[in-house]
């Protein structure tokens, strides 16, 4: 295991000996960003070797945060030149090229030319089709990357049906709903009745002003609802606690104390919700039999 | 590493039905090599352990789509994305997130999909792998077909620390993998031999990645899990997460290749309904017992880990009044009697669905309870709860004891609670206490409530110990006491270092936890984790009058 010493020595050795054959060296460092937490030796070490003449070299960082250079060291930012290439996302033309490109079959590949024909033909309708343009808009617009919009179009391809061979406009409609989850809503579909009367006993400790509050609190207000309201949904304490730690787990609620949380028990420590008002009336709502006094609770 | 072994045995299984196999169909490749390990095979068993074969890498015993669709009702959806989603035979597919609530069956249908598909995959859970080194060693040993046996001191075939070393064993172990098994596809002679493997792309899957979290350096474990796929760029292998969170709780500010998500929602009633009455001998007598129970309890839980024990036990008490289950007519008349009997019982179960069931005295408990009623059977209960059913020795009971108390009243009650002769004074309490200090205390009962324990400095703790432990020891020489004094306060002033050593001993099982700092004075406080019921019990098992020092309003 040699040292960065070591290391260091070996390196500017071989600047030296690239840059006494004509040879340039090119580093790219990708996730650029991850380089510079910490103390930025490595980005140190390896500009400072740079700086001799004998060295012909560059360096390209990669990374997707605009405003990298502002983390910079000041003895690293000296050292960089200050140049910057700004990748933007393509235009709307350019995004449908790159759509026919990943579909398109080859034509002079292993695969059989009539089929191949066939089937860009009838790829062909679909692209011009005006509601599989606003898909890829819709897709587009909630989250604008290459990979998210190879992943919609992977999962279209997927349910390909095997018996015709073509892809049809239902296989990207079917593969829509997986762009646009909700995945608040979905844990909220997924919780019982007594994880529902904690989230509105929580709301209702939210809307009361009441900013710092834990467990104990939420379980006085659930007592109180059940004192004003009678409902059939009354249960001890042991049993809210697992439920609480359940709607913790899920991550629809969450501790505001991060660091400090080992010095408490967890029904003593601050919590808060993480989702909004309108989210929860949202999911009670979608909620099949959800009981009527928890939407008018909430209201 | 408990799949190794399963894998190991379904291997035994599927060699011997090869063997019976081999006279009917055209042997293949694989049941050459078996027919001359016959002999091996069938003397020493245990040297099978030791060479792995290829076909360790599939489930084994394939199973039929219909087969796979019964075994999960409910989840039909999610199978059939899930074979979409990975495609035909040898198609590269990007990697798949799959998540829902616990109990759901995410690993079971993913494994058995892969029983059904027949194609080989490299399981490992974050659950048994606990760092980073134990899970790229676990999988370089599954994919290299290496077991960890005393012949080779247990050790793996590489070690390997440091994530860029996996990557670089990783893609040696599947090249040279995928090579093999697309030389075997080459090399089967005819098309109907039944190959052990179907294909030649290999799935790596991971579960439990919600425990990623919590480890130390964890966003960075997670970004070079999600990244593997494009550092390997080998589209023979695909990549499979299971997890409880959803993706978007793993979020981070690195690009990685999107995983595709795939939801398995919680079950409803029905999908309840139908999994509960599997396996069942008696339908009719489930079933019914179900449209007592299951509504009820689906609104504290849908989770079916919970639910079931629950059932279970209040099954038994259900088909109580039957003699032979086997042999009831179920009409309305019964059908009102079970449920009327059940009634006490759905009540008590209900505040106690989440109770960890003690298995330690199911045979007292069936012989002497259950002729009671359900009402007494409650008492019964109640009163085994009260003694402790863990041991602590008498120093870290009194500790105990004396912690709750710091915690639990105010410092400026300890005055009149423990007179400076070191032993309680009951008479002395009933003499009224300054009314500043009353509402002093009326306030800690509020924060009691709301803010949970109080904090102590560790000199009041060994100071109310002292306290406590005199009294005892005046309390025992009346009784004749026991020999076990002498360790504790024989000479009672000096705080030995086994007080000490108990004190830590009680934090680390965090009976006692460390924390809340006084900001004036620097020193480390102290706060008592333990409930009152507990702290009763302790008492109480040292006959202890606890009550008489906690200050209630």
């Amino acid at each position: 295991m040699a040292s960065s010493d070591d290391n260091s020595q070996f390196m500017l050795a071989t600047l030296q000996e690239c840059g006494l054959k004509h040879k340039t060296l090119v580093f790219v460092l990708d996730e650029f960003d991850l380089f510079i937490q910490g103390k930025q030796r490595l980005l140190y070490a390896l500009l400072d070797a740079l700086q001799s003449i004998s060295s012909q070299a560059v360096v390209i960082g990669v990374s997707c945060q605009l405003d990298v250079e502002k983390l910079l060291d000041k003895r690293v930012k000296s050292r960089f030149s200050h140049r910057f290439l700004l990748f933007l996302p393509p235009s709307k033309n350019d995004l449908l090229k790159l759509v026919e490109h990943a579909l398109y079959l080859p034509i002079d590949s292993s695969i059989p030319q009539d089929y191949a024909v066939e089937y860009n033909a009838k790829l062909d309708a679909i692209l011009e089709d005006r509601r599989f343009q606003e898909i890829i808009d819709s897709c587009w617009e909630s989250y604008p990357t290459i990979r998210h919009l190879m992943k919609f179009l992977f999962h279209a391809v997927s349910s390909l049906n095997l018996d015709s061979g073509y892809l049809s406009f239902e296989n990207f409609k079917a593969a829509l709903p997986s762009m646009q989850r909700q995945p608040k809503m979905e844990s909220l579909r997924d919780c019982s009745v007594l994880e529902l009367y904690i989230l509105v006993c929580m709301k209702r400790l939210e809307v009361k002003e009441q900013n710092s509050y834990n467990f104990s609190a939420v379980m006085k207000e659930y007592k109180s609802i059940y004192g004003s309201f009678h409902t059939p949904d009354y249960y001890g304490q042991n049993v809210c606690l697992r439920a609480f730690e359940h709607l913790l787990q899920c991550g629809l609620i969450g501790f505001t104390d991060d660091r400090g949380g080992h010095n408490q028990i967890i029904e003593f420590r601050p919590v808060k919700l993480l989702i909004s008002l309108s989210e929860l009336i949202y999911g009670l709502k979608s909620y099949n039999s959800c009981p009527a006094l928890l939407l008018k609770l909430c209201a | 590493m408990v799949k190794i072994y399963t894998f190991c045995t379904s291997s035994i299984m599927v060699k011997e039905e090869s063997l019976k196999a081999a006279k009917r169909i055209t042997p293949s490749a694989y049941s050459a090599p078996t027919i001359e390990k016959n002999s091996a095979v069938k003397s020493k068993k245990t040297v099978d352990l030791c060479f792995p074969l290829l076909s360790d890498l599939v489930y084994g015993n394939p199973i039929s789509l219909d087969a796979l669709l019964s075994t999960f009702p409910g989840r039909r959806t999610q199978i059939l994305e899930l074979i979409q989603l990975l495609g035909p035979l040898n198609s590269p597919t990007l990697p798949l997130f799959v998540y829902g609530v616990p109990s759901t069956g995410k690993t079971s249908i993913i494994l058995q999909l892969f029983r059904h598909l027949n194609r080989p995959f490299v399981y490992s859970s974050f659950r048994t792998c606990y760092n980073p080194r134990n899970l790229f060693e676990s999988v370089l040993n599954l994919l290299l077909l290496h077991h960890r046996v005393a012949a080779n001191g247990y050790s793996s075939t590489k070690r390997c620390d440091k994530p860029s070393d996996f990557v670089d064993f990783l893609r040696d172990a599947l090249t040279s993998l995928i090579k093999r098994l697309k030389d075997d596809v080459k090399n089967s002679v005819s098309p109907q031999s039944v190959l052990p493997i179907d294909g030649y792309m290999i799935y790596l899957i991971f579960d439990h990645l919600e425990l990623v979290r919590e480890w130390g350096k964890s966003t960075s474990m997670l970004q070079f899990l999600f990244n593997l796929h494009d550092n390997l760029n080998i589209p023979e292998v695909g990549f499979i997460f299971i997890s409880n969170l959803a993706p978007d709780m793993f979020c981070s500010n690195m690009t990685y290749v999107e995983q595709i998500p795939v939801y398995f929602p919680s079950y409803t009633e029905d999908d309840l309904r139908q999994i509960l009455l599997r396996n069942q001998e008696n339908q009719k007598l489930y079933s019914s017992f179900l449209n007592v129970v299951l509504r009820p309890f689906c609104r504290i839980t849908r989770r079916l880990d919970e639910l079931s024990p629950i059932f279970e036990s209040l099954y038994m008490q259900y088909c109580k009044p039957i003699g032979d289950p086997s042999n009831v007519i179920l009409s309305e008349d019964m059908k009102r009697r079970l449920y009327s009997n059940l009634m006490p019982h759905i009540t008590s179960a209900r505040n106690e669905t989440f109770r960890v069931l003690d298995y330690a005295a199911p045979g007292t408990e069936t012989s002497t309870k259950f002729e009671m009623k359900g009402c007494k059977r409650k008492l019964e209960s109640s009163k085994k709860s009260d003694e402790l059913d863990f041991h602590m020795s008498m120093s870290a009971k009194y500790l105990l004891i004396s912690a709750f108390l710091a915690s639990r009243n105010q410092a400026t009650l300890d005055a009149s609670l423990f007179d400076s002769s070191g032993g309680s004074d009951s008479r002395k309490r009933r003499r009224k206490t300054p009314d500043k200090v009353k509402a002093q205390q009326e306030i800690s009962e509020d924060d009691l409530q709301t803010k949970g324990p109080g904090s102590f400095p560790l000199e009041r703790l060994l100071a109310i110990f002292q306290c406590l432990a005199s009294v005892a020891e005046g309390s025992s020489d009346e009784d004749g006491g026991s020999d076990d004094w002498l360790g504790i306060g024989g000479e009672s002033a000096v705080v030995t270092s086994n007080i000490l050593l108990q004190i830590s001993s009680l934090s680390n099982v965090k009976f006692i936890l460390k924390g809340g700092s006084c900001p004036l004075e620097g020193s480390v406080r102290y706060r008592c984790m333990v409930s009152e019921d507990l702290a009763l019990k302790v008492a109480r098992s040292l006959r202890f009058p606890l009550a008489k020092y906690i200050y209630r309003r």
